[in-house]
């Protein structure tokens, strides 16, 4: 559907405006302000930041943006000390799980009416939008989306592979690395070492396999699913991809070895749909490579949610509260996503925008419809690598026995399996 | 006079200690290198290798151009955050610790060791521990997201290890001096100015060293307790590494991570002489 205000949109909308009149009053008396904490600084996450506080202003508000630079734990204690100090911002960007941990801290604010008035719960993800409404009612609200399991082929790989068809299933894929190597790509994957890689690289298996394991194992945590069949063939998988991989890449970051994926000496890459804007940025071009849903034995895609959003506490300063609801106004408008996610290289979180137009790359059409199509056989998950299917804790359990099992090639697939059901117990 | 001579275990010394000191300065080889090549030659190429050539627009970058979100005025302003931070919070912590350790060292009263012990316990709790009493303290005495807040903070820690060193320095002091000064009728502040000062460069330029490079790079504090324009020069070296959906700029970071060293690493040039011979001043007895 393209971008259009129907009039049944704006009928809501009034209908809003008037059952909220403290809100209305609000803005019509005072200048809306906004206080928010992000971690976006740097690159092009800071750049969409500036470019949303821009519209803000445009819109006659107050912009006070605090960035706090680093990983989710830093801006975490900046949150905390914030709350403590009797001063929380009037929005700061969180997301996943923590959003119901963080919501019972302090008292947010209730977003129901303006997420009503614009229509947006049908057109978010089930799985996202239950996320941001960890009590029944909006507290938050998502942003932007990646999928970590976007699968990335070298062009000149493929060509020594002599290969021309896009793996589809995990089959498929195996036979590809096997025909890469075989062809002379001298590591058929590349892979980074920070802390999310591996992680990555088993929840794509795990998803790819049965999105149903994922959902009851990852995300649902439960007993019989983590001691299931699916997960053991899953650490089979990514034991072979392991092999496939250059072991020396210590904790670098993915981008270390672009050059190398797409000269041909790496062949396929499993990475969020971020690694399209890097290649972008990094000088390489679209020609080089190709971007395709990561495998999926069903061969209907399998889509794993990694969405950034903000969240709201409850101010009584009426230009503050003026200033929530017209960020929330943005944040939902697919006019303002569509900017994002032009910035950042990700794509939004409404499924009714329109990606068909200029500004948006194959990649981040080919991740669009892959959402879509996911929704539609319920194969949207939500990520575990990426803190979206639990709290940080639990994740980093899982990840811990996840990344030895990588770098330790003597553990068995089974001793794995029940590594990680024993580390999720313990950390219960 | 003896000659000169090479004799083969000095060659090997000279070997071993060659090669030590490339395997330690090899990471800084590659900054230094890497802060001289776009972040284009870097991505397309590898980590390592030479300047094809000197982007010398690197460091105009870093000092005064990269965007810290809204603000694009490098690292610049945040040295200057830093230094407001770290000059006072230095001075502070030398001389209160200089005061305490002498106290504790040479006017023995009751429960001295015990204030001194508990003192110097600050050493071994962890930072985050310290993190929320002091969000408290901040909130209560109104100085939470301020500059003064973290001159506060690292004044108080800072006593921890200046007590420490300055009374393991100050034990070394004959009583009798005191002694012969209190009969002359001088106080604790006399004796202190006039005769433990005087005697205390090499344990000073220590500390001064040790806290100047531990305010200048400390992060948790400077992040949680500051906001916006006034973070500490560590954080916008953080923001610059920490883009998501970007290449990392590899290029800018080393040459930010090189001014940003200056400061520390000029102090260590200034004093670096006194560091040892004050750290092993009272080892000997």
């Amino acid at each position: 559907m393209p971008i259009t205000t129907t009039r049944r949109r704006l009928l809501a909308g009034s209908v809003a405006t008037l059952a909220l009149p403290a809100f209305a009053r609000a803005q019509g008396a005072v200048k809306p302000r906004l206080t928010v904490i992000s971690q976006w600084s740097a690159g092009s996450d800071g750049a969409a930041i500036t470019a949303l506080g821009k519209k803000f202003e445009e819109k006659g508000g107050v912009w006070q943006h605090s960035p706090v630079p680093g990983f989710t734990t830093e801006m975490m204690n900046k949150l905390r000390a914030q709350i403590m100090a009797g001063d929380p911002p009037a929005c700061s960007q969180l997301k996943g799980p923590e959003i119901a941990a963080w919501s019972k801290i302090a008292p947010t604010v209730d977003l129901d009416a303006l997420v009503a008035a614009a229509g947006y719960e049908k057109v978010v993800a089930p799985d996202l939008a239950k996320l941001h409404k960890p009590g029944g009612k909006w507290i938050a609200l998502p942003l932007q989306i990646y999928s970590t399991n976007m699968l990335f082929l070298s062009k000149r790989a493929m060509d020594k592979a002599k290969a021309d068809k896009i793996p589809v299933t995990w089959a498929d894929f195996n036979d590809l690395a096997e025909k890469m190597k075989a062809g002379g790509v001298a590591f058929p994957i590349a892979n980074g070492g920070t802390r999310p890689d591996d992680g990555q690289k088993f929840e794509a298996a795990l998803a790819g396999i049965s999105p149903l394991a994922y959902r009851a194992a990852m995300m649902n945590l439960e007993k019989k699913a983590l001691e299931g069949p699916e997960i053991k063939a899953a650490f089979a998988q990514v034991r072979k991809i392991a092999d496939w991989m250059d072991p020396n890449v210590g904790a670098q970051h993915f981008s270390t070895n672009l050059k190398r994926f797409i000269d041909g000496d790496m062949g396929m890459m499993i990475m969020g749909g971020w690694a399209q804007g890097v290649l972008r940025n990094a000088g390489f071009k679209f020609e080089d490579f190709i971007i395709a849903p990561g495998p999926s034995d069903n061969s209907k895609p399998v889509f794993l949610l990694n969405a950034d959003a903000f969240i709201f506490w409850q101010r009584k300063e009426a230009d503050l509260q003026a200033g929530q609801t017209l960020m929330a106004q943005l944040v939902m408008d697919p006019a303002i996503q569509t900017m994002y996610s032009q910035i950042t290289g990700s794509i939004p979180v409404r499924t009714d925008v329109d990606l068909s137009g200029e500004g948006w790359s194959e990649g981040q059409r080919t991740t669009a419809k892959a959402l879509k199509d996911a929704i539609a056989s319920n194969q949207a998950v939500l990520s575990m690598a990426h803190n979206m299917a639990q709290e940080n804790g639990m994740t980093a359990a899982m990840i811990d026995v996840i990344t030895e099992y990588v770098k330790n090639k003597t553990i068995k697939p089974e001793q794995a399996a029940a590594r990680l059901a024993e580390a999720v117990e313990s950390s219960r | 006079m003896r000659e000169r001579t090479f004799a083969p275990s000095r060659v090997l010394i000279y070997l071993i200690v060659l090669l030590v000191a490339a395997a330690w300065l090899a990471p800084l080889v590659v900054v230094v290198l890497n802060s001289l090549r776009t972040n284009e030659e870097i991505a397309q190429g590898s980590m390592i290798g030479w300047p094809q050539h000197l982007a010398w627009s690197n460091y105009a970058a870093a000092w005064s151009g990269f965007c810290v979100a809204e603000t694009c005025a490098g690292i610049r302003p945040y040295m200057l955050n830093s230094a407001l931070v770290t000059i006072p919070a230095t001075i502070f912590s030398t001389l209160l610790g200089a005061v305490a350790g002498y106290a504790v060292s040479l006017w023995r009263f009751r429960g001295d060791t015990w204030i001194y012990g508990i003192v110097t316990l600050g050493l071994f709790l962890p930072q985050q521990m310290r993190l929320l009493p002091w969000t408290i303290v901040l909130r209560d005495i109104g100085l939470i997201n301020t500059l003064a807040g973290l001159v506060l903070i690292h004044t108080i820690q800072g006593l921890s290890f200046t007590t420490l060193f300055c009374r393991n320095y100050y034990v070394a002091i004959p009583h009798d001096l005191i002694r012969a000064a209190r009969i002359d009728g001088a106080g604790f502040f006399r004796i202190f100015w006039r005769i433990v000062l005087p005697l205390s460069p090499p344990i000073l330029i220590v500390t001064v060293i040790w806290q100047f490079t531990h305010i200048w790079n400390e992060f948790l504090y400077g992040v949680t307790f500051t906001s916006g324009q006034q973070q500490p020069v560590t954080a916008a070296l953080i923001a610059l590494s920490a883009a998501v959906a970007d290449i990392p700029q590899h290029g800018v970071q080393s040459a930010a991570v090189i001014i940003a060293a200056l400061p520390t690493l000029l102090i260590y040039v200034l004093g670096g002489r006194y560091f040892v011979r004050g750290l092993t001043a009272g080892a000997v007895k």
